[in-house]
């Protein structure tokens, strides 16, 4: 067991703090070996206790046939792939998963332009804008879903709802009484509008914070260069935003492959199921008829499709951990 | 890698040797009919909000600790989003509940898995000759009870007096045509009015449609045992569908046709003043009198006409069911409370509040009201959806009777490809 | 880029202004409807500025029983959660971003894969653990299922915000004299302040609008939280929208108010680079 302070940074010219390290390696205490189990143990026991544990738990359950009575009685029935080929032979299945794959693209790519365009944006800003622009941000993203998902219900409400109302105001008739969800498109569209504009707050506001970790002098000593706009992005702030940015993008696909909550309360994934999304699967077979080894397969294919879509940015930061994230 | 994947699949032996064990902590020691514990006793009693006035509830819990000197009866009001999660979970748990409220959608579900106590032998005791029948049928599984009814509701045609009158409309209609006559009276009077509604009908109101589809003789499965088989293509479905079709073109409702009566909700825009007819359930007239408290008093109310004049048409009763878990600790206690709160004493308080009894037939007290008493001349031929435990994924969402209604009303689809679809949508949630 | 002219900045502001319209906007009609009678909620009328304004709606929600509790439970679990995810995450992401170690491959890996399973699955196992656990109703296994949810995220943020920092700096200061301590307190954590903020706001949220385990780990009414009590508002017999409305505005401001108290730190956290000159 070695450890050492991560040099990969200077490598080339060995920095004089090179020496404590060496010094380090060759007395190894024990205290010294131990420090970074002893500050990872916090982090490690809750993630181990709270979420590794139950997600293999969630994988064994996909091999059991675990309904209500089940559960109650504590009732073990292994029932192998049973709960698997009935998914997978669904044709449905294979829609939905296409259908959820699409949305989750879309809105992920939607919600990081914003997300970029306006974390660049208030650093440009002036103080007391910015300030505002901050708080609406917030706002948005504080406000309860249950209040929101409501709200874009009665904007988008086909006879009182103030979009058409406007619309038609400024004279497009054709709005009055138009329904925004005839069709699993539209409706899907309404839904990742109320993703991107709950998620966006965020990614502004962490790809912000990689921002203002650029120093100021940079961009004066790009200025001095003559560097225009554009270019003075590419190569100040971009070196220190793009992790940043990989790493909320690998977020964001997790996050929007996996919204449930939206989806079910504007249409529970209607018309015609036309909207329904993996998730809203997971819940209705599963959780609402109270198959949980259905939920858990269903949970455990999900997982599948994220690791591999995922997959080349998971095995990059596994591989080779000195890389920049 | 590879050392990390090993852990992997170390972990997932552990895993699946323990997640077999998960869940066996409760059952093995509370199940059975054992010695009632001596020393104080608490019963765990889960309503839902809004269900058993507070009347009721305070009345019989002091009764019954008077009558039970060591026992607290610890009572809780749930909420209704997420309470599918909870009562799974709290079923599960060493600490479940002694009585719960179910809804009797819901109730063949957890009858069917066995998880609630067997009732059959106390039926009796809970007042079970004046049971009401649809809600006994829901409370019931190959043959047993498990649950006992709590209370029910169902729909009729909530109106308004005054725009009746004006229109020369002199008594309620009791058949189809002259429902339709009313309508068209209404359009003639007030027509000119664009904002203004005959009948406010949006698309997926489906238990209108059910009721239609029981009036012309048909039902949406037919039953064999603890089968059931989607009977939705029938020719009664058709000619309800029509029907359905006939009134919302002779009103010219503006509701959504691809919506049901929540979004948005009906009774609001009956409290908009523009609307003459709606049918709903007799408290949508208070949440109408929160926009117009005037209201209140220009609406009465019909029983939902039938086909055949005279009659009224067959409806949906929702309503309760109360049982206890199989994981109660003291069942007997569970007993005692269950033949307290079917008696006609507290039963009478639903009545009182508009709602119909589900353990006694006295429903005078819903006569008083003629809005609550329409409702009580209707529930005489209340009707239940299947008792399959497949209708609590119907029941969550993605309705195949509202899709059915919106197809066929937009004309998205024609009458025989809409109803085959749902046809076969109900079958497959029958078996799933 | 630092010198603008007048008429970009003002194209800038105006720009800046309408984003935050469109942002601020759902939440606006949040607020106009929670001033609205209910006849109003539902009007034909034009009414993009409310026509008139009660207060009734506001009163109601305070007044309903039990919102201090709720209020007070919420409070307790979410900052709890924030702070302790935010010291373990840190713990966590300093030998993550600087030192070499055996396990650090499955320790990433375990951070990575953590975020895969959605939580409507996990929901099952999760309350079988918390029952054996005895953690049920308990405010403290509510934190900790909330640590759980938002400590992936808030290790990985802050291990990025770690590398960020120049290790030469810390060398450097490590050479003037500053023990290991001295060096983290006051170089490292400074530089930290916008990836503190950006987590911590995170923590927050996530567990302050959190309602399905809430619900069902949560068995006694006096434990409950405040996304709980918002779905009081619906019942049976109908939902008091009027009502849903003020209690989220009143829900929103906590959330508000923890963002304005940390928020100086996204701004000193750029004026401690002056450190690095």
């Amino acid at each position: 067991m070695t450890s050492t302070v991560d040099t990969a940074r200077s490598a080339g010219t060995p920095p004089p703090a090179a020496r404590p390290g060496a010094r380090r390696r060759a007395r190894r205490p024990l205290s010294e070996t131990a420090l970074p189990y002893l500050m990872l143990a916090p982090a490690v026991v809750v993630m181990l206790a709270l979420l590794a544990w139950p997600a293999l738990q969630v994988l064994a359950i996909s091999f059991r046939k675990l309904d209500l009575g089940e559960l109650v009685r504590g009732e073990i029935k292994w029932v192998g792939f049973d709960n698997y080929t009935s998914i997978l032979t669904d044709p449905e299945f294979w829609v939905i998963g296409l259908r959820t794959l699409l949305f989750t693209i879309t809105v992920v790519l939607a919600t990081l332009l914003l997300g970029l365009g306006i974390a660049v944006l208030m650093r440009h800003l002036s103080g007391w804008v910015r300030g505002v622009l901050q708080v609406c941000l917030v706002l948005a993203w504080a406000t309860p879903i249950i209040a929101t998902t409501t709200v874009f219900q009665w904007i988008f409400d086909q006879q009182y709802g103030i979009l058409n109302k406007t619309l038609v105001l400024i004279g497009f008739d054709s709005f009055k009484g138009y329904s925004w969800f005839t069709s699993g498109t539209s409706t899907l569209a309404v839904i990742g509008l109320l993703v991107i504009w709950q998620a966006v707050p965020f990614i502004a506001f962490t790809l912000y914070a990689g921002l203002v970790n650029t120093p100021s002098d940079l961009y004066e000593a790009a200025a001095i260069d003559g560097a225009s706009g554009w270019s003075a992005f590419r190569a100040v702030s971009w070196p220190s935003v793009r992790p940043l940015l990989t790493l909320v993008t690998f977020l964001s696909v997790l996050w929007d492959f996996k919204v449930f909550t939206q989806v079910w309360a504007i249409r529970q994934g209607g018309p015609d199921g036309e909207s329904t999304t993996l998730p809203v699967l997971l819940y209705l077979r599963g959780i609402a008829a109270s198959h949980f080894g259905v939920s858990a397969a269903v949970a455990v294919l999900m997982l599948v499709v994220l690791v591999a879509v995922t997959w080349r940015y998971m095995r990059l930061l596994v591989r080779s951990p000195e890389t920049e994230l | 890698m590879r050392s990390w994947s090993k852990a992997m699949v170390g972990g997932f032996a552990v895993a699946l040797a323990v997640a077999g064990c998960a869940g066996s902590g409760s059952g093995n020691d509370t199940g059975g009919q054992t010695s009632a514990p001596s020393g104080p006793r608490t019963l765990t009693v889960w309503l839902m909000n809004g269900s058993a006035p507070t009347v009721l509830t305070d009345g019989l819990h002091k009764e019954f600790q008077d009558s039970h000197k060591d026992v607290t009866v610890k009572y809780e009001i749930q909420q209704w989003n997420g309470i599918q999660d909870k009562l799974t979970t709290a079923l599960a748990s060493n600490d479940a509940p002694d009585v719960i409220e179910i809804g009797n959608t819901q109730a063949p579900k957890f009858a069917s898995e066995n998880v609630l106590e067997d009732l059959t032998a106390n039926v009796g005791d809970f007042n079970g000759a004046n049971w009401l029948s649809a809600l006994k049928e829901s409370g019931s599984w190959d043959g047993k009870q498990y649950a006992i009814p709590f209370y029910a509701a169902n729909r009729e045609v909530l109106y308004r007096k005054d725009l009746f009158e004006q229109a020369g409309i002199t008594a309620p209609p009791t058949s189809r045509e002259e429902w339709l006559a009313a309508i068209g009276k209404l359009k003639t009077k007030f027509g000119s009015d664009p904002d203004f509604q005959a009948l406010y009908l949006p698309g997926q109101n489906w238990y209108t449609l059910l009721s239609f589809i029981w009036d012309e003789g048909g039902d949406i499965a037919k039953k064999d045992g603890t089968k059931f088989t989607a009977t939705l293509d029938s020719p009664e479905a058709k000619a309800a569908l029509d029907f359905y079709k006939k009134l919302v073109e002779e009103s010219g409702t503006k509701a959504p046709k691809d919506a049901d009566e929540q979004t948005p909700e009906q009774a609001g825009i009956y409290g908009g003043g523009k609307v003459a007819m709606f049918i709903g359930l007799p408290w949508e007239v208070g949440t109408a009198a929160k926009s117009d408290p005037s209201i209140k008093d220009k609406t009465s109310a019909f029983p939902i006409p039938s086909k055949t004049a005279g009659k009224t048409a067959p409806v949906f009763q929702g309503g309760s069911n109360l049982a206890i878990p199989a994981n109660s600790k003291d069942k007997d206690l569970a007993r005692d409370y269950l033949k307290l709160i079917a008696s006609d004493k507290y039963q009478g308080e639903f009545a009182k509040v508009g709602m119909i009894p589900g353990t006694s037939k006295d429903v005078s007290a819903l006569e008083a009201d003629p809005v609550n008493a329409a409702m009580a001349k209707a529930s005489v031929n209340g009707r239940a959806v299947p008792a399959t435990p497949g209708w609590a994924t119907i029941e969550a969402g993605q309705n195949p009777i509202k899709d059915l209604l919106t197809a066929f009303l937009t004309g998205a689809k024609p009458v025989d490809q809409a109803t085959k679809d749902a046809n076969e949508t109900l079958n497959k949630a029958f078996s799933g | 880029m630092l010198h603008k002219s007048p008429a970009q900045r003002v194209a800038l502001a105006v720009f800046g202004l309408v984003l935050a319209g469109f942002f601020l906007f759902p939440t606006y009609w949040m607020f106009t409807t929670a001033l609205k009678t209910p006849a109003q909620i539902l009007s034909p009328a034009y009414d993009l500025v409310p026509l008139s304004a009660t207060l009734k709606n506001f009163v109601n929600a305070i007044t309903k029983p039990g919102f201090t509790t709720f209020l007070t439970n919420s409070l307790t679990v979410t900052l709890g959660a924030v702070a302790f995810a935010l010291v373990a995450g840190l713990l966590a992401a300093v030998p993550l971003a600087r030192l070499r170690f055996r396990g650090r491959k499955g320790f990433i890996m375990l951070v990575l894969v953590a975020q895969l399973a959605p939580l409507e699955a996990l929901f099952v196992p999760m309350y079988l653990i918390m029952r054996d656990a005895d953690l049920l109703n308990s405010l403290w296994g509510l934190l900790l299922v909330y640590v759980a949810f938002t400590l992936p995220f808030t290790v990985w943020t802050l291990r990025g915000f770690v590398k960020g920092i120049p290790i030469e700096l810390e060398e450097a200061a490590m050479v003037d004299g500053c023990g290991r301590w001295g060096v983290f307190t006051r170089v490292t954590l400074p530089l930290l302040g916008p990836g503190l903020v950006a987590t911590s706001v995170f923590s927050f949220i996530t567990a302050w609008n959190e309602f399905l385990y809430a619900l069902v780990f949560m068995r006694e009414k006096d434990k409950q939280t405040l996304p709980v009590w918002l779905s009081s508002f619906k019942t049976a017999f109908g939902t008091d929208w009027g009502g849903i409305m003020a209690a989220s505005v009143i829900y929103a401001i906590p959330a508000l108010i923890f963002f304005l108290l940390v928020q100086r730190k996204l701004v000193s956290g750029s004026t401690a680079g002056a450190v690095k000159g």
